[in-house]
């Protein structure tokens, strides 16, 4: 590796790419012990690899390099993880909110899946069919999340979305 | 082919020969060698304080501008430090900023307790933060350039190191030019600003630092 590390600072391609499929392998490893989101594993490998690319000109070779390259593994990771738990806090406020309007919505007796059929048939087809399987075959949102192989929360996130823009077409 | 591999391939084909960044021991020398520079330049425009000489034996002002030329000195090696992904691998030298604005802490605290009969408070207050304050911006801004250039990976804490320094330049010119002998004055007007910049730091540098 050494010999692969030098020749890449001078600028060797081919070394470069070695060492690069090198680093890839421990760095796999690397993940695979601290990730659980093992779909997410080959993005965050090449977010790192990206990183180690922009950063290459802080190594210069006379310091050990796996060091240096578990530095910056450990921080984009901790980046990755820092956005994915807060992207989670986001979707449970927005759960929180759409609570809210889903009880809005489902007291207002007045307005009758029936009455707005053809706006919902207007709307994306999976947003078009949950409405369809919670007003009118009265599917509660966890039984609809079944059906359609989706989670609870996305269902809701979906049936808010096609609320707002319902609303937004009644005018109301 | 699979996306790692075709990623690999085109970042070897972007690979060319590189000038290794310097060692951060250089880099910290260079950066000091400007700061010193544009201090001199300051000094120059401003004089030093008529009383300089004779203060610097007989008070705590030795001891003080002592302890300020240490915080310039660790700041400036740590944000060197600092803009290496690895700490350049000297992850505890990285606190010596801390080390050193307890000892210079010490030393007010002592200076303070020493200032009996109390010196005159000078007249002025705020202008003394606002003129370090102005003349720590290009230092801060110069210094805060550079190590952008690297790939810093403690966002907050390199930017308060780097506004520590930017600051301790501004606070040393000051305390060479101000004929002034009151310790509450420069724990007031002085320093305690100089570490709420230092924390201003944190939220910059999360702010600028990113890559």
């Amino acid at each position: 590796m050494e010999l692969l590390l030098e020749q890449s600072l001078q600028g060797n391609q081919r070394a470069y790419a070695l060492l690069l499929i090198e680093t890839s392998r421990f760095l796999r490893q690397f993940l695979i012990k601290r990730l659980n989101l093992t779909h997410e594993l080959e993005d965050i490998l090449q977010e790192i690899l990206i990183s180690l690319h922009k950063a290459r000109h802080t190594y210069d070779g006379c310091r050990p390099y796996k060091p240096w390259v578990y530095a910056i593994a450990k921080f984009r990771l901790q980046d990755y993880l820092r956005v994915h738990y807060s992207d989670q806090l986001r979707q449970a406020i927005d759960f929180d909110e759409l609570e809210e309007s889903y009880c809005d919505y489902s007291s207002e007796t007045a307005l009758s899946y029936e009455s707005i059929r053809v706006q919902v048939q207007m709307l994306p087809e999976k947003q078009a069919t949950i409405l369809r399987l919670m007003h009118q075959d009265g599917f509660t949102a966890k039984e609809v999340a079944e059906k359609l192989g989706m989670n609870q929360s996305a269902v809701k996130v979906s049936a808010h979305r096609a609320y707002k823009i319902l609303k937004e077409k009644l005018g109301r | 082919m699979g996306d790692i591999e075709a990623l690999i391939i085109r970042l070897a084909k972007d690979n060319a020969a590189l000038q290794p960044a310097p060692h951060p021991v250089l880099l910290s020398l260079k950066w000091m060698g400007v700061a010193l520079a544009y201090l001199m330049l300051m000094l120059l425009f401003s004089g030093i304080r008529p009383d300089f000489s004779q203060r610097l034996h007989e008070s705590w002002l030795f001891a003080e501008m002592l302890a300020l030329v240490v915080i310039f000195i660790t700041t400036s090696f740590c944000a060197a430090l600092l803009s290496f992904p690895d700490l350049h691998q000297m992850r505890s030298m990285v606190f010596a900023p801390v080390v050193a604005f307890t000892l210079f802490m010490l030393v007010l605290l002592v200076a303070w307790q020493a200032d009996q009969p109390p010196a005159l408070t000078p007249l002025h207050s705020i202008e003394c933060t606002l003129s370090i304050t102005l003349s720590a911006l290009l230092p801060a801004a110069w210094t805060l350039y550079q190590m952008r250039k690297f790939a810093t990976t403690h966002y907050g804490w390199a930017g308060t190191v780097a506004l520590l320094y930017a600051f301790s330049v501004g606070a040393i010119w000051l305390r060479l030019y101000e004929v002034n002998d009151s310790i509450m004055h420069v724990l007031l007007w002085h320093y305690l600003p100089m570490s709420i910049f230092a924390l201003v730091g944190w939220w910059l540098g999360k702010k600028i630092f990113k890559w």
